[in-house]
């Protein structure tokens, strides 16, 4: 499920080196993997077919690894609001991530310019007792443009 | 056994093309943002949209690095209808190493999108626990009808050796 998009975001002007970015964190639920198997058009059966991946010897179907690249994006614009671009995103995949596993994405700012912030990111699949589990992208880099709901390439 | 045979050095260089029978459209980027819960209404709302400085409603961003809307492959037998490399190492399970994506502007719906991949490099190296492993690394340029530049994504893809295997990635 999503929360409301935020109406107040980072005043781009006070972003500093070590700031933390507000953590993303959302349960991927097998009605979830199957929207996205459908809005990716990638219907392999790992991501949604329970029969197939226990056969497998899986715990359960595949969370496909990209949907933590749409995810962190999500995190970086909720926190950064439409005047902000992502370039570039750099990810490093980990660990498998099973249906029903509650993903935390967070970051750190790690360098600031003018126009752009550069911000260290991880992906985890929550432990039981809440605390961080097993990485599922890490390390993981975002390069952040300022003042700009567009990229470079938009004319 | 070495896995870098001289059929898979020969992989280096090789491309492979596909673009979309039609326009990205406006509801793709719409139902994206819904199966992920992003609820960004710069992905529905083309008032909001226009008021930031765009067009009109885009996408969000890591969609059009998703080459199975273009590729209009039929689906193997695990239901899988997209992008390979038809890569068959034996002795051998692959794992997703990562992805490094540039965007260079925001999918508009009249984008007629073409990806273009081509494997950059293929090259051994040895695990932590002395498996073989070969990894392919790749690049996809997505271009528009225009051909202007839209993203870039580098891609990672591992082949470990079954007998002594690490973690793994789908």
């Amino acid at each position: 499920m999503s929360e409301p998009f935020p109406t107040v975001f980072a005043d781009h002007a006070s972003l500093a080196v070590g700031d933390p970015v507000p953590p993303l964190e959302r349960t991927i639920g097998l009605p979830d993997m199957v929207a996205y198997a459908g809005a990716t058009w990638d219907w392999h059966r790992l991501h949604y077919d329970t029969a197939y991946v226990a056969e497998k010897g899986l715990p359960g179907p595949i969370v496909d690894g990209q949907v933590y690249g749409a995810l962190l994006v999500e995190m970086l614009q909720d926190w950064l609001g439409p005047q902000s671009f992502v370039h570039r995103l750099e990810l490093s995949f980990r660990n498998l991530v099973f249906a029903g596993e509650r993903l935390r994405c967070t970051g750190t700012v790690t360098e600031v310019g003018s126009d752009r912030l550069t911000v260290e990111l991880k992906v985890v699949a929550v432990a039981e007792d809440g605390a961080d589990g097993r990485a599922a992208a890490a390390p993981a880099r975002a390069v952040v443009l300022l003042g700009t709901p567009d990229g470079p390439g938009a004319g | 056994m070495s896995l870098l045979t001289d059929e898979v050095r020969a992989l280096e260089g090789r491309t492979k093309v596909y673009t979309a029978p039609e326009p990205f459209g406006a509801a793709a980027g719409r139902y994206f943002g819904l199966a992920i819960g992003d609820a960004n209404p710069l992905y529905s709302d083309p008032d909001y949209a226009r008021a930031q400085g765009l067009d009109g409603v885009t996408a969000p961003l890591t969609l059009v690095c998703e080459t199975n809307q273009y590729a209009a492959l039929p689906a193997d037998h695990e239901g899988y209808a997209g992008h390979t490399w038809d890569l068959d190492i034996p002795h051998t399970r692959q794992v997703r190493g990562g992805n490094a994506y540039t965007f260079h502007r925001r999918i508009r719906p009249e984008d007629v999108v073409t990806a273009t991949w081509r494997i950059t490099s293929v090259s051994e190296k040895v695990t932590g626990s002395g498996s073989a492993m070969l990894v392919v690394a790749s690049t996809a340029t997505y271009t528009n009808q225009d051909d202007e530049l839209l993203a870039e994504n580098a891609e990672t893809i591992i082949f470990v050796e079954l007998a002594r295997s690490g973690t793994e990635q789908a």
